[in-house]
């Protein structure tokens, strides 16, 4: 529909906040001279902050930029604090499309022949008019991430470079089971309609053969923090309402005041609420454990008609 | 008339609720307005929509109802603007201009705040540049009752009000207690434009608040009727903001809606530029009362 593309102005970074979370190694300091000279990593979202640290193991210290699940990742500005951390690290992981369009602000405003930067748009060939860019859902992105780390990676120590393939072997096992999972989910629940307060989770449904029913205008207004109008979020009450979605997929981290009155919508309609998150939900999940649990949800919601408002 | 009123319409409950709030804050405002443009206190009102700016952003940083931060900024403001002396006609551009500093400053820092620890998402757009079709029906309630607080308040203070802005000498040889009634009405004022900036967002809610009075005192020769045709002005600004924004979904292929705000503030000069020219052919003595004061 509609050509405005990819470059969504809600990026436009507004709003400065920063949590940066160190994953993986603990013991804190800053960048370079991280404990026993481990590499410097930093993953714009903590999805891709986990794989790096899953791929790079002891070898690593990583950095996670966005990691505060009660917090918008759209409205996002850097602290000095972050800078550093980009300045100092040797190898980046940031998604693209507009998403952390401060990454590249703040590597240009530092930069260095050294550093590695995995830019995830750009690994997977899409155009920047891709117009959803929560690329971590799709189930074919992280592996081919996974396999750039470990290449960066071997790159910057080659004197460790079987003990990260060693990791990205382990890594790709272990996502066995959600690529099981989504294939049975697909054969039983293939074609079902679901409904969505934003795009977050799109890819994830589509490979699991779901119908998104929220019209995409809809989903993008949310998205980039305007007001959908009135026939939109009217359109959607009813899709809910008569019950012709399945489920509603909530993005439980970005909320607003339409999106909490669907979710009214839903439940007193008794349509189960799937939460849905831009980053990964902490503590106590990996990049694989949280696709899962988003799958179980799914399946949970479609089977038991039961919500999942919370991931835990 | 399906040309002018897009499916839906009647049935929308979203649509009903912006008229609904929109109309009651319309006529508020307008009566509130009119004495704010009399009395020449346009500018006061201006800085505390930049308070009730401040106040909308922190309602998201405490997570309560926008409205009670809009009002509750404002009638802070209000506070603060008559205790460091706008009453002193000298001194009152100063003190405003202190308090719209500072206010700016706070929502500044209220909306980096909001990014960081909420997630609540489009909030600088609702705070800023107004979300009536995301005001919530429960918020109805309250902005009836808060309007009829106003405009009973009004109604008791409105002989001295009404004196005291048309000659401040001649008020005080008649016994008007000029401070009281000064401070009762910079808090009506404060409430009024916190409920604007419920629909048509702080930033813009001057533009509700002053823009039909300014368009009613051009043509009324009469404080009464002026009230009146402000008030309609203002509901008619807003019923046609809230109707063309709803039509624009299907004026454009891509159903892309334009913004409340837009329209109704268009509206509004719209019928101010009406009113100027009509006021050329008919001299309102309403305006020769005021003009001299002078108003930004």
């Amino acid at each position: 529909m509609t050509a405005r593309g990819p470059r969504p102005w809600h990026r436009t970074v507004t709003a400065v906040a920063v949590v940066a979370v160190a994953v993986g190694l603990s013991g804190c300091n800053s960048g370079a001279t991280s404990p026993g000279g481990a590499i410097a990593a930093v993953g714009a979202e903590n999805q891709y902050a986990n794989v790096i640290a899953q791929i790079g193991g002891r070898y690593v210290h990583v950095t996670a930029i966005m990691s505060n699940p009660s917090v918008d990742p759209h409205t996002f500005e850097v602290s000095t604090s972050v800078a550093q951390e980009v300045a100092q690290a040797r190898l980046i992981v940031q998604n693209g499309l507009g998403y952390d369009q401060f990454m590249t602000q703040l590597e240009s405003a530092s930069p260095s022949s050294s550093r590695r930067v995995i830019d995830v748009q750009h690994l997977l060939g899409l155009s920047d008019a891709t117009r959803n860019p929560h690329l971590w859902y799709k189930p074919t992105t992280m592996p081919a991430v996974a396999r750039a780390i470990e290449r960066d990676l071997a790159t910057i120590a080659p004197s460790h470079a079987a003990y990260f393939a060693a990791h990205l072997a382990r890594f790709d096992s272990s996502l066995q089971t959600l690529t099981a999972s989504i294939a049975d989910f697909r054969a039983r629940a293939s074609g079902t309609a679901v409904a969505t307060t934003e795009p977050v989770a799109d890819y994830l449904l589509s490979a699991l053969g779901l119908v998104n029913a929220t019209p995409w205008r809809f989903q993008a207004d949310v998205m980039n923090g305007i007001d959908p109008s009135p026939e939109d979020v009217a359109a959607l009450t009813r899709l809910i309402r008569d019950h012709r979605v399945a489920a509603l997929c909530y993005n439980a981290q970005v909320t607003s005041s339409v999106t909490q009155a669907l979710r009214a919508v839903a439940q007193s309609s008794h349509v189960p609420i799937v939460a849905v998150y831009e980053t990964m939900p902490q503590p106590g999940y990996d990049y694989q454990s949280w696709m899962l649990a988003e799958v179980h949800a799914l399946t949970f919601a479609l089977r038991a008609h039961r919500s999942t408002l919370v991931l835990r | 008339m399906t040309w002018l009123f897009e499916p839906g319409w009647w049935a929308n409950g979203t649509v009903r609720t912006a008229l609904l709030v929109g109309f009651i804050v319309a006529v508020t405002s307008a009566v509130v307005g009119t004495f704010t443009v009399m009395r020449g206190q346009s500018f006061a009102g201006h800085a505390l929509t930049d308070v009730a700016t401040a106040g909308g952003a922190g309602a998201f940083l405490a997570g309560v109802a926008p409205l009670v931060g809009f009002v509750g900024g404002g009638v802070l403001g209000a506070v603060a603007m008559d205790t460091i002396g706008v009453q002193r006609v000298k001194g009152r551009d100063i003190a405003t201009g202190v308090v719209l500093g500072a206010a700016m400053g706070v929502a500044a820092l209220f909306l980096f705040l909001s990014a960081r620890t909420s997630s609540a998402t489009g909030t600088t757009q609702l705070v800023l540049f107004g979300s009536i079709f995301t005001v919530s029906p429960s918020t109805l309630p309250d902005v009836a009752w808060m309007s009829a607080a106003v405009l009973v308040t009004l109604a008791v203070v409105a002989r001295p009000l009404l004196l005291s802005s048309l000659s401040v000498e001649l008020a005080a040889a008649r016994g008007v207690r000029l401070r009281v009634v000064g401070v009762v009405f910079i808090v009506v004022l404060a409430v009024a434009v916190g409920m604007s900036a419920i629909v048509i967002g702080a930033i813009l809610s001057t533009a509700l608040l002053i823009g039909p009075p300014a368009s009613a005192l051009r043509v009324a020769r009469r404080v009464g009727t002026s009230v009146a045709l402000a008030a309609g002005l203002g509901v008619l600004a807003t019923g046609i903001g809230v109707l063309f924004a709803y039509d624009s979904y299907y004026w454009f292929p891509s159903h892309r809606g334009l913004p409340v705000s837009f329209f109704v503030v268009a509206v509004i000069v719209a019928e101010y530029v009406v009113a100027s020219v009509a006021r050329r052919r008919t001299r309102s003595t309403l305006v020769a009362a005021i003009e001299p004061e002078g108003w930004t």
